[in-house]
């Protein structure tokens, strides 16, 4: 395996799904490891980051520079956070690792990323964590580096401030957008039209093209763009306003902003891998129809990205 | 000797929604300043508590939420009357709104009217 690479070991949303008909996809919640060299950035910290962190206590026994991590959060929903209690690394001394998040400051972060860790809901709380944990400041710039990464965050369309990474790694732009309802103004709109003046449709229409703008440059210039994708167009219809897209919002939205790969993510937990396949091949009927160049995947546990 | 009207601060970054509160508030003798972002309106608010602010949320940028809890720890703005305005219509935003002190939380798409009616009733303004 090459030593840059991007890896998913978490891909639901929600809640994790550890049953036979789902494992093909994968149970885990929401985590991706991208590497570059010995450094290592973690996008959310689900079920998926358990596994992570046992695997690199292992590597971390002849690779003592593994041992400094980032772990960057979209937003504190338990499916983002609640691999934490469960995180080896972080009860190891000499580990170092780091977090940044939505919040006000680095004591803000610190508050959401130990919130759960507190009694009664779990025995020991972030105190006993014996690794070197800090927590980064937002800077004014809105952008941090990690060894040879960058990084840049949105507020994206879900409850709460939720941010929507772009990343540099190894010159590939990566969007990290685990949690994100598209075009949820472009719907309520359409659904509120007729309620308007003559006047107020024109300035209606004026904002359904600023949000479509909105939206595309959210993704564009996207090499790799992981997107939330739980619904399906019935299901969506039952949830819309649960800061969640439909998956055909998503793949469209990444034709039009020009992403060359699409990462369909944060996939619902009610989903077997059978709705799943379903899903991706009417995503490549999309992709025919439109005649695009886009190139579209199910993000499944233990999925591999080469970024060499 | 001229009264001063009374300020109302907008900060969105939808050139739509300027358009918005510029017809909801043109019969309200109130002087209207319209920021696109969190940041270029700070320098602004730092120094002026204007009558009525109203705060969009998703905005390139520092939100309107934290944007919220940063003025609040100026003492200026401790008590300064703020309406949330977004397309983001989730209960965690309007519970955060609220425990940071929000009059109200409108959504979007917004009729020009609300805009007037608000303003009406939180701001005491001159007729034109």
């Amino acid at each position: 395996m090459s030593n840059a690479y991007l890896r998913f070991w978490g891909v639901r949303g929600s809640y994790s799904a550890p049953f036979d008909t789902h494992l093909g996809v994968g149970g885990n919640t929401s985590c991706v490891e991208i590497r570059i060299g010995d450094h290592i950035m973690l996008c959310d910290a689900g079920t998926g980051i358990i596994p992570f962190g046992n695997e690199i206590v292992k590597q971390a026994a002849d690779q003592p520079a593994v041992r400094d991590l980032l772990i960057i959060l979209t937003h504190y929903h338990w499916d983002h956070i609640c691999g934490l209690p469960f995180f080896v690394p972080a009860f190891i001394p000499n580990w170092n690792i780091t977090f940044f998040g939505p919040g006000h400051s680095r004591r803000d972060i610190e508050e959401h990323v130990s919130a759960q860790m507190r009694a009664p809901y779990f025995p020991v709380g972030t105190e006993s964590w014996l690794a070197n944990v800090r927590y980064l400041d937002p800077p004014k710039s809105q952008t941090l580096e990690w060894g040879p990464m960058s990084f840049s965050w949105r507020s994206v369309h879900h409850p709460g401030t939720t941010f929507g990474y772009r990343i540099k790694a190894n010159g590939r732009t990566i969007l990290y957008i685990s949690d994100n309802e598209c075009l949820f103004l472009d719907k309520s709109i359409r659904q509120k039209y007729g309620e308007f003046s003559a006047e107020e449709q024109a300035l209606l229409s004026e904002m359904q093209r600023e949000e479509y703008e909105a939206e595309i440059k959210l993704i564009e210039g996207a090499d790799i763009l992981i997107h939330d994708a739980q619904y399906s167009l019935e299901d969506y219809g039952k949830k819309r306003g649960w800061g969640h897209s439909c998956y055909i919002d998503t793949v469209n939205t990444a034709i039009d902003a020009g992403v060359r790969q699409l990462y369909l993510y944060h996939h619902d937990p009610n989903y077997d891998d059978r709705v799943i396949a379903r899903i991706y091949d009417h995503t490549q009927s999309i992709i025919k129809e439109r005649n695009s160049a886009l190139q579209c995947h199910i993000a499944r546990e233990g999925m591999i990205v080469d970024l060499s | 000797m001229e009264k001063t009207r009374a300020t109302i601060v907008v900060v969105d970054d939808s050139p739509a929604m300027k358009t918005v509160f510029e017809r909801g508030t043109e019969d309200l003798g109130v002087e209207l300043r319209l920021f696109q972002s969190a940041e270029d309106s700070w320098a602004y608010l730092e120094r002026h508590r204007p009558a009525l602010l109203f705060l969009n949320i998703k905005m390139p940028g520092r939100d309107g939420l934290t944007l919220l809890r940063d003025l609040r720890e100026l003492p200026l703005h401790k008590d300064t009357r703020v309406v949330m305005i977004s397309s983001k219509d989730y209960a965690q935003d309007r519970t955060a709104a609220s425990a940071l002190g929000a009059l109200e939380f409108i959504t979007k798409p917004t009729p020009i009217r609300v805009i007037t009616e608000v303003v009406r009733k939180y701001v005491k303004a001159e007729p034109v």
